[in-house]
């Protein structure tokens, strides 16, 4: 049953998706804040394009925090992204952990932790070595083991400074295979023994991915939980292993656990310019999204595409693809860019996507990672490149357009007014 | 068929278990483990690669062929006579300190040992000063460094730097590759060489050491 402050929270979050829908379809109730705006760029044409980034280690870097506070410690993790957030103006940001590991940690794969950068899986020695570590394995007891405590209580602060609830993270079951197989064995699995495959995608499905969303949405009531697939990317594995052992898997899941205020999707592959047609990993990103998810209509879809892919194909046949599927696209900042700058650079970057990319809506700019040490005038010049060139109806001669270098405090001076103590 | 075909299709379609029973088959019956890499085991990496460069063969394929020559070569290896096996050159490889990654290395490593070149891998997470006193040890041809993620990219800048300072820089080539790394990076970083595939790592090696 649902507590008094939970169904305050879901009420407001209706008003603000109403608000949000009604805006993107033209009609216009006050001003949108940085959420409502993320919403309406989903659905259709908000003010201007959203901005949205994952705080992650720019965030830890900032405030000096170790890997192990920041990664293991929920009010420091989640004051230094709010942080890192509102200094920057970014229009929506989650709480982003390393949400490759959670369940990976719960389970009991050993993790290598460093200082300055996120805990990796210790690849040289995978948790489930043979078929009879396998048998051995039992699901982890979700909101209980590893660090999944962390991510709960990070969630419940990020409510309470945000009043929304986060976009929800976990790692997907494929990507998930591989890291507790070993890339190697779990091609060989696939390959050699897909009976196998077949049993360790089952267990990670229904046995870990399901209870662990439950369990968060239990503690959010999130709206949007996406599971994250890097390894299901060509040219990693082929377009053939994706679709019989990653997708089956993905709608099973999303059937268990959607309803009609909650969407579950798989994201963050790649590899459309890896195929000989591209459109290829579209669809499949497609199904990574839609089949299970009833209400299609309300369904919040984004297709992310990153650089390295449209960079090499054109963001236009990603827009038009986009646009025939009546989804939003959503564009990474290219990250060695923001770090290497010059701000001319970045400006002139952000310009291109939006002209290319932004069309009438739909369209959502992601700052998926800064690296630690990148001047902050880079990321102000991204932003406010975002803010001025995004202003929808976009401007047909936006390269005529001189771009307005806001001044900014400095983040030391900004954290003495406005931030949050970590 | 003969061992020659049977273990250079092995190798090629990724079967490491066949692979090795054959190799081990025709050490019994007297096979020199000299033939036995050349007309088996590169002979199958080097057809993999070919299927790969064709794009008949995928990732999984060559990695598979890879792993299946490696098993080939862990057998045979010990039995090398001195002077069995010439290469073109020595090269010394390894991910960056701080990164666990090693696929993309995998692969480089294996198609530089089928096309005669002594690889020298030393891993994943490799500290940035190994990289410059295992140049220095081996006396290094080329040192090849590899990098996927963007904070321990700036690594493989440092190693430059140490080299300069510990006068190889002339001595050594130095290539880079990885998910992270550009072919911008690599000239800013002062990098001879850099990959933005597997697959170009031979064709870049022949050339920055004027072999073919």
């Amino acid at each position: 049953m649902m507590s008094m402050q939970m169904l305050k929270l879901q009420m407001k979050v209706m008003m603000k998706l109403n608000k949000a829908m009604l805006y993107s379809y033209g009609l216009h109730i006050g001003r949108l804040d940085g959420f409502e705006r993320l919403i309406a760029g989903i659905y259709g044409t908000p003010d201007r394009v959203p901005v949205i980034a994952q705080p992650y280690t720019y965030a830890m870097g900032m405030h000096g925090l170790s890997a192990k506070t920041f990664f293991s410690e929920p009010r420091p993790f989640v004051h230094a992204s709010w942080n890192m957030a509102g200094y920057f103006g970014i229009d929506f940001w989650s709480p982003v952990f390393d949400f490759y590991n959670i369940e990976l940690d719960a389970l009991g794969q050993k993790l290598i932790w460093r200082d300055r950068s996120e805990p990796d899986v210790d690849t040289s020695d995978p948790l489930i070595k043979s078929e009879e570590d396998f048998k051995r394995l039992r699901p982890p007891v979700p909101g209980r083991d590893g660090r999944m405590p962390y991510v709960l209580e990070s969630y419940q602060r990020y409510m309470e400074l945000m009043g929304v609830p986060p976009m929800a993270y976990t790692c997907s079951p494929f990507t998930m295979a591989v890291l507790t197989r070993g890339y190697v064995n779990f091609i060989r699995d696939m390959r050699r023994n897909p009976a196998f495959a077949h049993r360790l995608m089952e267990f990670l499905s229904m046995e870990v991915v399901v209870p662990w969303i439950d369990k968060i949405v239990e503690a959010t009531n999130a709206s949007i939980v996406t599971m994250s697939d890097a390894w299901a990317s060509q040219p990693n594995v082929t377009t053939e292993m994706v679709r019989e052992f990653c997708l089956p898997y993905i709608e099973k899941i999303i059937r268990a656990t959607n309803s009609p205020l909650r969407t579950v999707l798989d994201t963050a592959s790649w590899g459309e310019r890896s195929v000989k047609d591209p459109r290829e990993v579209l669809d499949i990103k497609m199904a990574m999204m839609v089949p299970g998810n009833d209400f299609k209509a309300l369904r919040p879809f984004f297709l992310l595409v990153w650089n390295d892919d449209y960079e090499e194909i054109g963001i236009p046949s990603m827009r038009s693809y986009a646009e025939e599927n009546k989804v939003c696209l959503l564009l990474n900042l290219r990250p060695d860019l923001i770090e290497e700058g010059p701000s001319e650079a970045i400006v002139e970057n952000v310009r291109k996507l939006i002209r290319e990319g932004a069309g009438k809506g739909r369209f959502v700019l992601l700052i998926n990672l800064v690296p630690i040490g990148t001047p902050v005038e880079h990321v102000h010049a991204a932003v406010a490149a975002a803010k001025q060139f995004g202003v929808y109806p976009i401007d047909l001669d936006l390269d005529r357009q001189a771009f307005r270098m806001p001044e900014f405090t400095p983040f030391e001076e900004w954290m003495k007014k406005e931030g949050l103590p970590v | 068929m003969d061992w020659e075909t049977e273990l250079k299709q092995a190798v090629s379609e990724g079967d490491e278990i066949r692979a090795d029973e054959i190799t081990a088959k025709a050490l019994e019956e007297g096979v020199e483990p000299k033939d036995l890499l050349e007309k088996g085991a590169v002979a199958g990496i080097y057809e993999a690669g070919r299927l790969w460069r064709e794009g008949e063969y995928f990732l999984p394929d060559i990695i598979l062929a890879t792993e299946a020559y490696k098993e080939v070569l862990q057998r045979i290896e010990p039995l090398l006579k001195s002077g069995d096996v010439s290469y073109k050159g020595r090269v010394v490889m390894g991910s960056v300190e701080g990164d666990a990654h090693d696929i993309g290395k995998n692969i480089v490593v294996a198609l530089l040992r089928s096309a005669s070149y002594e690889v020298i891998d030393l891993g994943v997470d490799v500290p940035l000063q190994d990289f410059v006193d295992k140049a220095r040890e081996l006396e290094a041809d080329v040192l090849g460094m590899g990098a996927y993620m963007t904070t321990t990219m700036r690594g493989m800048e440092e190693v430059i730097r140490l080299l300069a300072e510990a006068g190889l820089r002339d001595k050594v080539k130095v290539i880079l590759g990885g998910a992270a790394v550009t072919r911008g990076y690599a000239e800013q970083a002062g990098a001879d060489g850099y990959g933005d595939n597997a697959a170009e790592a031979v064709e870049l090696v022949d050339r920055l050491l004027g072999v073919g």
